[in-house]
């Protein structure tokens, strides 16, 4: 994944170098803690808290071993993966293509009541969750969605924070784009499926990979939907090994290992796109 | 997500209607889905929660009680919250705005070696849920002499503390914990429109031979304009909004005299621990008030409303 | 274009709704908020209606927040459908996180719709279902026919106006935990220390032979101070819901506590509770030479505790005055029915099966290792068989509580009780162990603060 020039390392390059191995060995430091601490009893956790003393004595697999020979509720793990990416996978898709068709109108077009809907985003975007809690759930048991995948997606799918960011990704893409392709014939769809999805290419980068973790690490609301143990998430099944009256903290911090896993492994292999960003087309006019 | 955007320029090219795609009805139906959902969902709930902000909601008893929970309001736990709360949020705006900003233009830079490695590490952090990073702080920051944080102090002579009991050290400890995962995002939105400045627009500068820090100034801090206002925004409601970091770092216990208490952990505290969902809400539609409030005037002062044409 | 977007939506509206499978969920929109007569007719919410649900065996739905407490009710439904094979059931328990559990039981208690049939609801959280009018089923037909083979305060803390609403797991008596391996050492003896003074004069041994402190308390929990003032009859909140936590004897116990930890005779737990990772470390390895908790916190030891299997032994804790009480009862969790709940009669009597009876109570030691609330089994020989509990802490277990049956005072859990808990936890115990405020002050602030 590196194509670095190796022509143009100069000084500068080696001052960056340095800086930001620092900056990624801190990053990665207490994922490092955690996934050593996962390999210990809990009592190493509890004499010594959390370290990273490489000792191969008491370090072992036990802890996964557990999770995978399913004893009480770390039997339902993989169910509880299977429901996360199921959630995962659809709220992301359709969130990103209706909140970036949101965004995109809010951004790009001058009409009556812009405003007002730009302030109604603004506010779905800042109302505590905990007090529309209550109503929204009776909404959802009205709507026959409770307990079901779709009770967890549906009413945050069109999501704010994305439609805010498509919006102000759209403030910047070059209207002269839009009046060419009007004189070309183009719908005004065909306009923004042709010509602005390609340019706003690293904006989805950048809101899959957001979109897809913030569905991934969903807490609250999908414990108020979900109603079985066979339907929970990842999350909220991995929150229910800590109990107040006895915690499998074995369990807690090896499922925390296998829980970051899946969504690293999304990211590595698609990191090109995210990161790298989608730049086909060129803004280069 | 790849196929899809794809595969709609096909099904754009097919013949429309001419009213649905006139340039006035076209960007109501873009928006659309967003109106669906706004009154499908949140139109209801919304006005419910307004609503009951005016009452005592009780099992099978519910009475209107006027001010009255807005009048309690006036009391010392929710000025603790108010205050833990605008100080996170003034502490990460300070930290999570100019931090990341830089360091995307350093990853963006040609000199940047490894770029694309840094990019995925430093997002990393971002991709673990804020219970598991709760959990993992809470031990680095824990109060026994083994634990991380207490082990990089004792390098530098200094004793073992306890983090999570003064005001001061558990606010630093959050305030790491939403660095550590918190830069890699901000970075990445700093990124994707850095990678939309036309490049010409720099070689433009170096013809004119502008300095490094004249074309960050003159050029690319302008153009990021936009993309710095959504991440202010968020920032100042994600800062407002925190609450499962503090509820993690103190495991789901309430933090010693309120230290860790912020307005959203008061609304659950008193609309779900002590169920007075009335007084719950009442304190949810005033924060609701102080950060619409807070993000309008910031958003109508850098001129985000009354687009430039 | 445009019709893409509104079909994607259209079509997916549809899909949830024919995906959503609840067949039976039909009278769903009832407005629980006031209309108390609406309450009857919910309680065939979905919850229990469930696909398939017309077969023999009856669906009942249970919540917990303790894995241990699904695998007992599991283990209770199985025995029961042994034992009557014309009432079947099939219980379907769920394990939630603890806060969220309560949440969800709230909302759905509101709502009026998707509340189980049976729950578990944890002692400190048990009034806000107190409030308004309780959506639990009134168990006072089982009940009083046993009360007199019951610890009676375990079901009274579960009441209002004299309708008992929940059934208790556990008497939760508090017991001294004594390493006797370091009692040893300091050549003392755990049967000698009969009051708090004989327990200082050992404690100042105890520092003195091995510079270990001889017990910890709660810096920021209830356990410690709330069994030592229940002790002496003192409660945080008297019978009619006042706020008392600065009554002298209440304030004096504090004195008396922050003065040993003051000699170093006691520390204050690490991680601030007895209930956390860093203490368990802590204990585990033998830095401390006992501790008070209830009967419930021997699981943490046999679980998180493991190199002291064999060296702790349990007594009585010491008692204030000659001849006082040496125990109290702390915590609990309750199971109750809701008014969601669509058989109401055949729950009770399970609930009774599983809650109630002596088989019941002996399974609950020798599942969950609680104290179980129905006395009369404390001396049944079923409470010496060998188990983990007995393995770790010798077959004297119930000769201690025994000999403890009747120093157990009930204590008072009104709707306030929630806000007083938190404000001696976060607010009053705090400063006194960790800041050694003067207690006196701090008790006082809190009731003030309290009204």
């Amino acid at each position: 994944m590196e194509t670095v020039q190796r022509k143009k390392f100069t000084a500068s390059s080696w001052l960056l170098l340095v800086l930001f191995a620092i900056l990624a060995v801190l990053m990665l430091f207490p994922l490092y803690a955690l996934f050593l601490a996962s390999l210990k009893p809990a009592s190493e956790l509890f004499r010594y808290g959390l370290n990273v003393r490489l000792d191969f004595d008491v370090m072992s697999l036990d802890n996964y071993r557990s999770i995978f020979t399913g004893k009480g509720e770390a039997g339902h793990y993989f169910e509880w993966y299977s429901n996360s990416v199921i959630i995962t996978v659809l709220f992301t898709l359709l969130s990103l293509l209706l909140s970036s068709m949101v965004g995109y109108g809010l951004g790009m077009y001058r009409f009556k009541g812009r405003n007002l809907i730009f302030t109604l985003v603004l506010i779905v975007m800042m109302i505590p969750v905990e007090i529309i809690l209550l109503p929204l759930y009776k909404l959802t048991v009205s709507l026959k969605l409770i307990n079901t995948v779709w009770g967890v997606i549906l009413p945050f799918m069109v999501a704010p924070l994305p439609i805010f960011f498509f919006r102000q990704f759209a403030l910047g893409l070059p209207k002269d784009f839009m009046d060419a392709g009007r004189i070309d014939g183009c719908t005004e769809f065909g306009i923004f499926f042709r010509i602005m999805v390609p340019l706003m290419a690293p904006a989805y980068g950048a809101i899959t990979i957001l979109q897809a973790m913030n569905s991934w690490n969903n807490f609250l609301w999908p414990l108020i939907v979900l109603r079985t143990t066979d339907k929970f998430t990842l999350p909220i099944g991995l929150a229910s090994f800590v109990t107040p009256l006895g915690s499998n903290y074995e369990a807690l911090i090896a499922g925390a290992v296998l829980a970051i896993l899946p969504i690293l492994i999304l990211f590595l292999f698609f990191q090109r796109y995210f990161i790298e960003g989608l730049t086909v087309g060129g803004v280069k006019g | 997500m790849q196929q899809q955007i794809n595969r709609e320029p096909a099904l754009a090219s097919k013949p429309r209607n001419r009213l649905a795609n006139s340039q006035h009805l076209a960007p109501y139906l873009f928006v659309l889905p967003f109106i669906i959902s706004f009154l499908l969902f949140f139109a209801y709930p919304l006005i419910n929660a307004i609503i009951m902000s005016f009452q005592s909601v009780l099992p099978g008893e519910v009475t209107f009680v006027g001010l009255d929970n807005y009048r309690e309001l006036w009391n010392t736990d929710f000025a603790d919250a108010l205050y833990n709360s605008s100080r996170y949020t003034l502490f990460t705006l300070l930290l999570l705005i100019p931090i990341p900003l830089l360091l995307a233009v350093m990853l963006n830079s040609k000199k940047m070696p490894f770029s694309n490695f840094f990019r995925s590490t430093l997002f990393i952090p971002a991709l673990t849920s804020v219970v598991v990073a709760g959990v993992v702080f809470r031990m680095i920051f824990g109060e026994l002499d083994g634990a991380l944080m207490n082990s990089f102090l004792h390098l530098f002579g200094i004793s073992s503390q306890r983090w999570l009991y003064s005001s001061e050290l558990s606010m630093f400890a959050l305030l790491v914990l939403a660095s550590w995962r918190w830069i890699g995002i901000n970075i990445l939105y700093f990124l994707s429109a850095l990678q939309n400045i036309p490049s010409d627009l720099y070689e433009a500068a170096d013809i004119d031979g502008a300095g490094t820090t004249t074309k960050f100034m003159r050029i690319t801090v302008p153009l990021l304009k936009p993309i710095t206002v959504y991440v202010l925004t968020i920032s100042i409601y994600g800062g407002y909004a925190m609450f499962t970091e503090s509820y993690m770092l103190w495991a789901g216990k309430p933090s010693p005299q309120n230290i860790g208490l912020t307005i959203v952990g008061y609304i659950y505290q008193q609309g779900f621990q002590y169920f007075n969902l009335g007084f719950g809400s009442a304190i949810g539609v005033t924060l609701l008030g102080i950060t619409l409030a807070v993000s309008m005037l910031q958003l109508i002062l850098t001129g985000m409303f009354n687009k430039e044409e | 274009m445009k019709k893409q977007g509104i079909v994607t939506l259209a079509a997916m509206m549809a899909l949830s709704m024919g995906l959503s499978g609840c067949g039976g969920d039909g009278n769903n929109t009832k407005n629980a908020t006031g209309n108390a007569a609406a309450k009857t007719d919910n309680a065939q919410a979905e919850s229990t209606t469930g696909a398939g649900g017309s077969g023999k065996a009856e669906k009942l739905v249970f919540w917990t927040f303790v894995d241990a407490h699904q695998k007992f009710m599991e283990s209770m439904a199985d025995s029961w459908n042994q034992s009557h094979p014309d009432k079947q059931i099939e219980l379907e328990g769920t394990t939630i996180p603890y806060d969220d559990m309560h949440t969800k039981l709230l909302i759905a208690l509101q709502s009026g719709v998707g509340a189980p049939d049976l729950v578990d609801i944890e002692q400190s959280k048990f009034p806000n279902f107190m409030k308004g009018t309780p959506q639990l089923v009134s168990l006072n037909d089982i009940l009083e026919p046993e009360l007199g083979n019951i610890v009676k305060s375990r079901v009274e803390i579960y009441s209002k106006d004299s309708t008992y609403y929940g059934i208790d797991y556990h008497v939760g008596a508090t017991v001294m935990y004594y390493n006797k391996e370091l009692l040893d050492q300091a050549g003392l003896n755990a049967d000698d220390i009969k009051t708090w003074a004989d327990f200082e004069t050992a404690g100042k041994t105890m520092l003195e032979k091995t510079g270990k402190p001889m017990i910890t308390f709660e810096g920021n929990g209830n356990w410690s101070w709330w069994p030592a003032i229940s002790q002496q009859g003192s409660d945080q909140v008297d019978k009619d819901g006042n706020v008392t936590v600065d009554t002298p004897v209440n304030v004096q116990t504090m004195q008396f506590f922050q003065k040993l930890v003051k000699e170093g005779v006691a520390a204050v737990a690490p991680g601030a509770g007895h209930d956390t990772e860093e203490y368990f470390g802590y204990m585990d390895s033998e830095s401390a030479a006992s501790v008070f908790m209830p009967f419930w916190f021997m699981g943490r030891f046999t679980d998180h505790m493991p190199d002291l299997k064999g060296k702790m032994i349990i007594r009585p804790m010491p008692a204030w005055t000659e001849g006082g009480n040496r125990s109290a009862g702390m915590g609990g969790t309750a199971t109750s029915i809701t008014n969601q709940a669509k058989n109401p009669e055949l729950l009770k009597e399970f609930l009774s099966y599983a809650k109630l009876s002596k088989e019941g109570n002996i399974q609950i030691w020798k599942q969950l290792g609680f104290d179980p609330i129905r006395t009369d089994v404390w001396n049944d020989p079923a409470m010496k068989e060998s188990n983990k509990y007995t393995d770790y802490f010798g077959t004297d277990i119930f000769d201690t509580l025994l000999s403890v049956k009747d120093e157990i005072a009930p204590v008072n859990i009104r709707e306030i009780s929630p806000k007083v808990f938190d404000a001696i936890r976060n607010e009053a115990i705090p400063m006194i162990f960790i800041d050694m405020a003067d207690p006196a002050v701090a008790l006082k602030k809190v009731q003030d603060s309290l009204k």
